[in-house]
């Protein structure tokens, strides 16, 4: 975290929180500023212009979302603030609503807390940006840590009582609930672009060209509020992650600073941790690949994490999934024990390069027997699916 | 003649970088960051 006062500083920026930015103005230059603490209202000029305005999370129009008790998470302060209820006022069952990533994290951390935590996930399986086959481990390990798992039922609201949040229902049951955390996804942030006519694309995020220009001159857009290009699938893609963020506003500023830069794009990789089990992936999933069209061959092994021989060897699932007749890797799933998750980079940057599955069967990958076998698991995926791909399986 | 002047809307991960970028390259330039929040970020 870098403070308004070190900007200053240190790096000569003005940066002024509690300022909230409420109308662009393209045709005059400016923007509309809003100070929340003086609640006083002044116009401010612009010749170049950045909208950074991340997403915010999704929140159904079910009854009692707005109920005390209730939280989404996409802030520093919104984390902030779902501390402190936990300390000051001591809730002891919670229920998290949606099994992606802050779901899933929130999970984690409330359990940590000696919370009786309870998920509610619409599908059959949480983490849907992994196939179910690997989103199951994630599910199994979840239960392992003592979440109550509530799989395909549907969040239906929430009961109230004198403001607070009493219980969570679903189309099967009624769930008691001292609070409430809602990790149904984020949608871009793009309401105030989108008003001053500045052109959205898929699921409303700000369009943007590769050196980050929005289609109106001088405006610029980075972030979770912005659209990205998957290298994999030839798309374009809205995926509100850090990673992209921090990568998309470096461009951005080197391009407002009078350079040359551009962002190709982007090829879906996340990682994450529930309690003991690290998760990883990147590319397409097999889902995504269907609806393209393509099909494809799957690679899939169990192996362990150092040398099976090796002190805290432990379990490693891989994933690779690889395009029928070409070969190309499509994409790739991870999920084990500490030191599985980070192997999925090499996945990773095998989908920059455009590899196949049978140029990664060579890959000098690093060995010793604390770090892998001879053959790393993520030879094995790749081996697999070239298998699969001659029919020598 | 008055300087060049960059507005950030956002004071996270992206607005901040570019900001930080912007300024790092063109010293002259002007930059000002709206944030709603109570925080800013950035990671170097």
């Amino acid at each position: 975290m870098v403070t308004p006062a070190a900007f200053r500083d240190d790096y000569g920026i003005d940066a002024r929180v509690l300022h909230e930015v409420v109308e662009i103005d393209l045709k005059s230059r400016r923007v509309l500023v809003r100070s929340l603490e003086e609640h006083k209202e002044w116009w401010e000029a612009f010749d170049h212009l950045m909208i950074a305005t991340g997403a915010v999370p999704i929140l159904p129009a079910v009854p009692g979302s707005d109920a005390r008790g209730v939280y989404g998470l996409h802030s520093l302060q919104s984390g902030i603030t779902v501390r402190n209820v936990v300390d000051t006022e001591k809730p002891k069952k919670a229920v998290v609503i949606g099994g992606g990533y802050i779901g899933l994290e929130m999970a984690e951390a409330l359990i940590m807390r000696d919370l009786d935590v309870s998920l509610v996930e619409q599908a059959s399986q949480v983490m849907n940006t992994l196939d179910p086959d690997m989103g199951a481990l994630v599910s199994d390990a979840l239960m392992h840590v003592g979440v109550e798992l509530f799989r395909e039922e549907t969040y239906k609201g929430i009961e109230v009582s004198d403001g607070r949040v009493k219980a969570v229902v679903t189309n099967h049951r009624t769930i008691p609930a001292d609070i409430v955390i809602l990790g149904l996804g984020v949608r871009p942030n793009t309401e105030l672009a989108g008003r001053a006519g500045i052109s959205l694309g898929v699921r409303d995020a700000i369009k943007v060209n590769d050196r980050m220009q929005t289609a109106s001159p001088g405006v610029w857009a980075a972030g979770d509020c912005a659209e990205s290009f998957h290298l994999v699938s030839r798309r374009h893609v809205h995926i509100a992650l850090g990673t992209i963020a921090n990568k998309q506003g470096r461009v951005a500023g080197i391009n407002l600073g009078g350079r040359y830069a551009t962002f190709p794009g982007v090829v879906g990789t996340a990682v994450s941790k529930i309690c003991a089990i690290e998760v990883a992936r990147t590319g397409l999933q097999e889902r995504e690949i269907t609806s393209l069209g393509l099909e494809y061959v799957v690679g899939r092994i169990e192996s362990t994490t150092r040398a099976s021989y090796y002190p805290h060897a432990g379990e490693i699932t891989v994933k690779a999934l690889a395009e029928k007749g070409s070969g190309k890797l499509l994409g790739a799933q991870i999920v084990g024990v500490e030191g599985a998750a980070k192997r999925i980079d090499i996945f990773a940057t095998a989908l920059h390069a455009g590899f196949t599955v049978e140029d990664m069967i060579n890959l000098d990958l690093s060995y010793a027997p604390p770090y892998s076998g001879v053959w790393d698991p993520v030879h094995l995926a790749v081996r697999r699916a070239a298998a699969a791909l001659t029919g020598r399986l | 003649m008055a300087k060049e002047r960059l507005v950030v809307i956002g004071g996270d991960a992206a607005g901040m970088s570019a900001a930080a970028q912007a300024k790092r390259l063109k010293p002259d330039l002007e930059v000002v960051a709206f944030e709603k929040g109570p925080h800013t970020s950035y990671s170097a």
